[in-house]
């Protein structure tokens, strides 16, 4: 029965965004519906099959597999490209995560009043692709699932944005779009560099491949190709392998976002309206990461290891430098943009130390800060939406008026500088330890990472303090705007607050997923 | 003696469309002198136009008719001693210029031009150039079909008085007429160096090699000038925006893809006999192409003069399959043409849908056409992202297997320059995406100036843009059928 839910996963949104193209434009709330049961749907198939993977198993589960593209080369062999999806205990919490936050996402949404129509629309078609792009198993399917993100989203921050959303959506595009060019070269390169090694044997020929399952293994490499791990095959006098992971650093860097390739970030988030916001934190830049773990790491261990001083180096070099910016922040929304960028270099950090627990926490810290930050960014959207107007200075004493909505930015606050039962604390801590436990890492490495936990204890709590305490004011006589949070406002930021409270105190929720899975990706570092 | 008349007899026999064309051309032009009147009516265009389709689709019918002989198709056919050379890529060929013809022409008669008869006149012999270009390995025979279409073109630019049309008209003229010279130029060095006018030829290919390399690679360039004037890549590119510009859409659409194709084709067959290594040149134009058509396309501010540059950066990446030197390059520069013929047709029609309702080509006048109309809106999206080659368009399938090709040729031959090259090109696609996707964000995102007036566009033109929109989609998702066929096709 599960051989198909993968499929819906990515086609329900689809078709929802063509049915709510081709509704007349009349049936103006018929749209956030739509989207809303298209998200509740795919949320329980979700479940479904995070109720059946098999976390003993490290194989991938629920695997479907059809031809697609297949092209001779004549006598250079066949170009084989499928339609693959399938899940392992790294992108089955992905799946889920993608899951809850787009449903959060499609509630947060129901505000949107301006062309509706076009808006749902785009935001389906972004979900689908995003679950493709987390289930593709073909790294041909991946690329087109990555790409196309970009569009929805160029739009969604182009169209409904703020002031400087065209500004904004622009960089967006372009950034991401070099990135994945860098991407596409190494894409190109790796799938001639290797052959089915079943399909091969079969046809008698070389097939070409873009199975991830087929690339990750070194015998099947074609001898003399460009990209062999062995023959060391240079470019510019450089070795090739190494000219691809640093071109793949940078692609997925540009999506993480690391520091240097990070500007796009905060211009992206001040700008997108409050549910692009969410999506974009809690789930695109997790793309990036993802990729950085299947495919950096996954298809050039070789290499990684090699570069885990310049990986863990952004990694802590983002959380230091992300948690100065923020503290220096007076705009709330930028603020938690680039607590975003301090809190993905633990990603960067864990997966660097390549130990179990490092990449384990690597993979719950893109879990828990997804529910985190999509709250932060709920938040930031909650008082927006009543004011206009998102300076952290221009508020005082909001506990005294919004006592539910201050209960709920303690809870996001509190999960995100890493308080124990919350789930930033998990991450943080096993990244770290991570980071002592590794060989190849240094110990002041993991040292400065945990300067940047104080660091977002600082600005977290300080805006809390001065946003939340002392007695009410609001700027511009903005007081009796300042309502407490509605119906829809209390079911997004509670179910998410429970939610981080439970995989907080339930890690085992994730690593249980996840953990056979790490350990067999990192014994295939040590062959 | 007999023999010869009999071989005469029989190539002629093959070559009926081409008779055919002649009569009609005759025909028209004989009709015209007696009824000198415009076509003000859009019944009589549509009329016309439909005659004019069909005779071209019988035309094609015909040698493809001609191509179920299979024993001589399977390794082409030399018609009229070595001056003619049908094959079964000359076919595939004709289809595509087949396709563009009938595809511009309802576009004509879709967007409401007014034409005279002279028109069809013209039309109709350009694309029996063209179709002669497709079957020629022989350097007078290509630079008689060269000149046909040329002169053709000069005539077509210039047939809508208008206001700059003269200045492009001649621009065009003056540009053709000196590449077709420096051409002429190269090909008596080469009938020089080789004594023989066939350029597929084992002959061709021995006794060029036995010349110094520099000066035959001169030679060569020197000779291709006049086949890369027609496909306006660098450096003989100058004229292509001032035309685009002030041409009627339709005939700058089919000079986008046709003549391009036809001229392709040609650099086919002489790139995979040429025994001189000439990749070193190839590589600068491509680049040069990409580059130049790339970056001048960035700062205009009119669509038309912004799609003549992107053609510009189109002919390059054309190239990139010819530099890989495999089969696989050929077969993706084919596949690359066939589905830019789509691309093309499409982008051109868009922004004359568009034209029509803001009777401007500016950038300017495109402010929110795209909410009053979300139909154009989505379909500029797709054009444009299909244009840079992005997925879920064929763009980016045909971008793919190009640069495929080029990293293979690397990996077997280990020039770097064929890096350099990819990476240029890739690079190059990123900058692309600027200015192409200038045309959906002013529809989209731009404030009508008074306010969002919903406005339709008649089904039958929406009809045709969907045709292409949906072979823009579908060949991504299928594109077996189209590699299957020119798999098939009986590469030298």
């Amino acid at each position: 029965m599960n051989n198909f839910l993968l499929s819906t996963l990515i086609f329900l949104p689809i078709i929802g965004s063509v049915i709510v193209l081709l509704l007349p434009s009349t049936y103006r709330d018929s749209f956030r519906w739509i989207s809303l049961i298209v998200s509740v749907i795919n949320l329980l198939n979700i479940f479904t099959l995070y109720n059946n993977f098999d976390g003993q198993s490290s194989d991938y589960q629920f695997v479907e597999q059809h031809e697609w593209i297949r092209m001779s080369l004549g006598n250079l062999g066949v170009l084989s490209i499928d339609y693959l999806l399938g899940l392992d205990g790294i992108n089955m919490p992905m799946v889920l995560l993608s899951g809850i936050i787009l449903l959060i996402g499609s509630i947060a949404s129901f505000t949107i009043e301006y062309r509706p129509k076009a808006y749902h629309s785009l935001y389906l078609l972004l979900s689908g692709s995003i679950i493709g792009c987390f289930a593709a198993l073909d790294f041909f399917l991946f690329f087109l699932f990555f790409e196309f993100m970009l569009l929805p989203m160029y739009f969604l921050i182009g169209i409904w944005g703020g002031e400087r959303r065209e500004y904004a959506a622009i960089k967006f595009f372009i950034y991401t779009l070099v990135g994945s060019i860098f991407i596409l070269i190494v894409m190109i390169g790796l799938s001639m560099s290797v052959q089915d090694s079943f399909f091969s044997q079969e046809m008698g020929g070389t097939v070409h491949t873009f199975d991830f399952r087929q690339l990750t293994d070194f015998k099947n490499y074609i001898p003399h190709s460009i990209l062999h791990p062995v023959e060391k095959q240079l470019i510019f006098g450089m070795p090739a392998r190494l000219f691809a992971f640093v071109l793949l650093i940078i692609g997925f860097g540009i999506k993480l976002p690391s520091v240097p390739f990070h500007t796009w970030l905060p211009d992206a988030h001040v700008e997108a309206p409050t549910p692009v916001s969410v999506v974009l934190a809690g789930i695109l830049l997790k793309v990036g990461a993802y990729g950085f773990i299947r495919i950096a790491y996954g298809f050039f261990p070789d290499i990684a290891y090699q570069f885990t001083y310049i990986v863990a180096g952004a990694g802590v070099i983002s959380i230091i430098y992300g948690a100065y910016n923020a503290l220096a922040q007076e705009d709330l929304k930028k603020m938690i943009a680039y607590s975003s960028i301090s809190h993905m270099g633990f990603v960067l950090l864990g997966l660097a130390s390549m130990t179990v627990e490092g990449v384990n926490g690597a993979i719950y810290q893109m879990f828990g800060h997804g529910l985190v930050s999509a709250m932060l960014f709920l938040v930031a959207g909650v008082i927006y939406d009543r004011t206009h107007n998102r300076l952290i200075e221009n508020f005082r004493g909001l506990s005294s008026v919004m006592p539910y909505f201050t209960l709920a930015v303690t809870v996001a606050f509190f999960g995100a500088l890493g308080l124990p039962t919350l789930p930033g604390f998990m991450g943080e801590f096993f990244t770290i330890m991570g980071g002592f436990q590794s060989e190849i890492l240094p110990d002041w490495v993991s040292m400065l990472a945990m300067l940047g936990i104080v660091l977002s204890a600082g600005y977290f709590l300080w805006t809390l303090q001065k946003m939340f305490f002392g007695t009410f004011w609001a700027n511009r006589n903005q007081e009796e705007n300042m309502k407490d949070l509605d119906f829809r406002e209390i079911v997004m930021l509670y179910s998410l607050a429970a939610l981080s409270i439970i995989f907080g105190i339930f890690p085992s929720l994730i690593f249980d997923i996840s953990g056979e899975s790490v350990k067999a990706f990192l014994n295939g570092f040590y062959i | 003696m007999l023999e010869k008349l009999s071989h005469i007899l029989f190539s002629s026999r093959v070559l009926l469309p081409d008779l055919l064309f002649g009569v009609v051309f005759l025909v028209i032009v004989a009709a015209i002198a007696f009824s000198q009147k415009l076509d003000t009516e859009r019944t009589y265009v549509l009329f016309n136009v439909l005659i004019i389709s069909v005779l071209i689709s019988i035309g094609f019918v015909f040698y493809a008719f001609f191509g179920f002989y299979k024993q001589y198709f399977e390794s082409g056919s030399v018609l009229f001693g070595q001056l003619i050379y049908l094959d079964s890529v000359s076919l595939f060929f004709k289809l595509i210029i087949s396709i563009a013809s009938v595809a511009v022409l309802i576009h004509v008669w879709v967007v409401g031009y007014k034409v005279v008869g002279e028109f069809y006149a013209i039309f109709i012999a350009l694309v029996w150039g063209l179709f002669i270009m497709t079957m020629t390995t022989n350097w007078l025979m290509l630079y008689v079909s060269l000149e046909m279409v040329s002169i053709c073109s000069y005539i077509l630019v210039v047939f809508n008085k208008g206001k700059n049309n003269s200045e492009a008209g001649i621009k065009y003229l003056l540009f053709g007429a000196t590449s077709s010279a420096i051409m002429l130029y190269g090909i008596s060095f080469l009938y020089g160096m080789t004594g023989t006018l066939n350029f597929v030829g084992q002959e061709f290919a021995t006794f060029l090699s036995q010349n110094s390399t520099w000066i035959a690679q001169i030679a060569i360039f020197m000779t291709i000038g006049g086949l890369l004037f027609k496909l306006s890549a660098v450096p003989f590119h100058s004229w292509t925006p001032d035309v685009y510009e002030a041409t009627p859409t339709p005939i700058v659409a089919f000079l986008s893809i046709a003549p391009k194709a036809a001229v392709v084709l040609v650099l086919i067959r002489l790139f995979s006999s040429l025994s001189i290594d000439f990749r070193m040149i190839l590589a600068i134009v491509i680049m040069a192409s990409i580059t130049i058509g790339n970056l001048s396309a960035l700062w205009q501010t009119n669509t038309k003069r912004m799609l003549g540059y992107s053609t510009i950066a189109h002919a390059g990446f054309m190239l990139v399959g010819l530099l890989a030197t495999n089969i696989i390059g050929i077969q993706s520069t084919i596949f690359y043409i066939a589905t830019y013929l789509f691309i093309t047709l499409a982008a051109f029609l868009l922004i004359d849908l568009l034209a029509l309702k803001t009777e401007s080509y500016e950038l300017e006048s495109l402010r929110g056409l795209g909410q009053e109309n979300i139909f154009l809106g989505l379909a500029a999206v797709i054009i444009m992202i299909a244009l840079v080659g992005l997925p879920p368009t064929v763009g980016f399938t045909g971008k793919l297997l190009l640069f495929t090709a080029l990293w293979e040729s690397y990996q077997t031959s280990g020039s770097n320059m064929l890096l350099i090259v990819l990476i240029f090109g890739l690079l190059n696609t990123a900058i692309s995406i600027f200015y192409y996707i200038k045309i959906p964000y002013f529809m989209i995102f731009k404030e009508p100036k008074i306010g969002v007036r919903y406005y339709q566009i008649g089904i039958i033109r929406k009809g045709f843009l969907l045709i292409f929109l949906f072979f823009i989609i579908y060949l991504f998702l299928r594109p077996s059928g189209l590699l299957n066929l020119i798999e098939s096709l009986k590469l030298a």
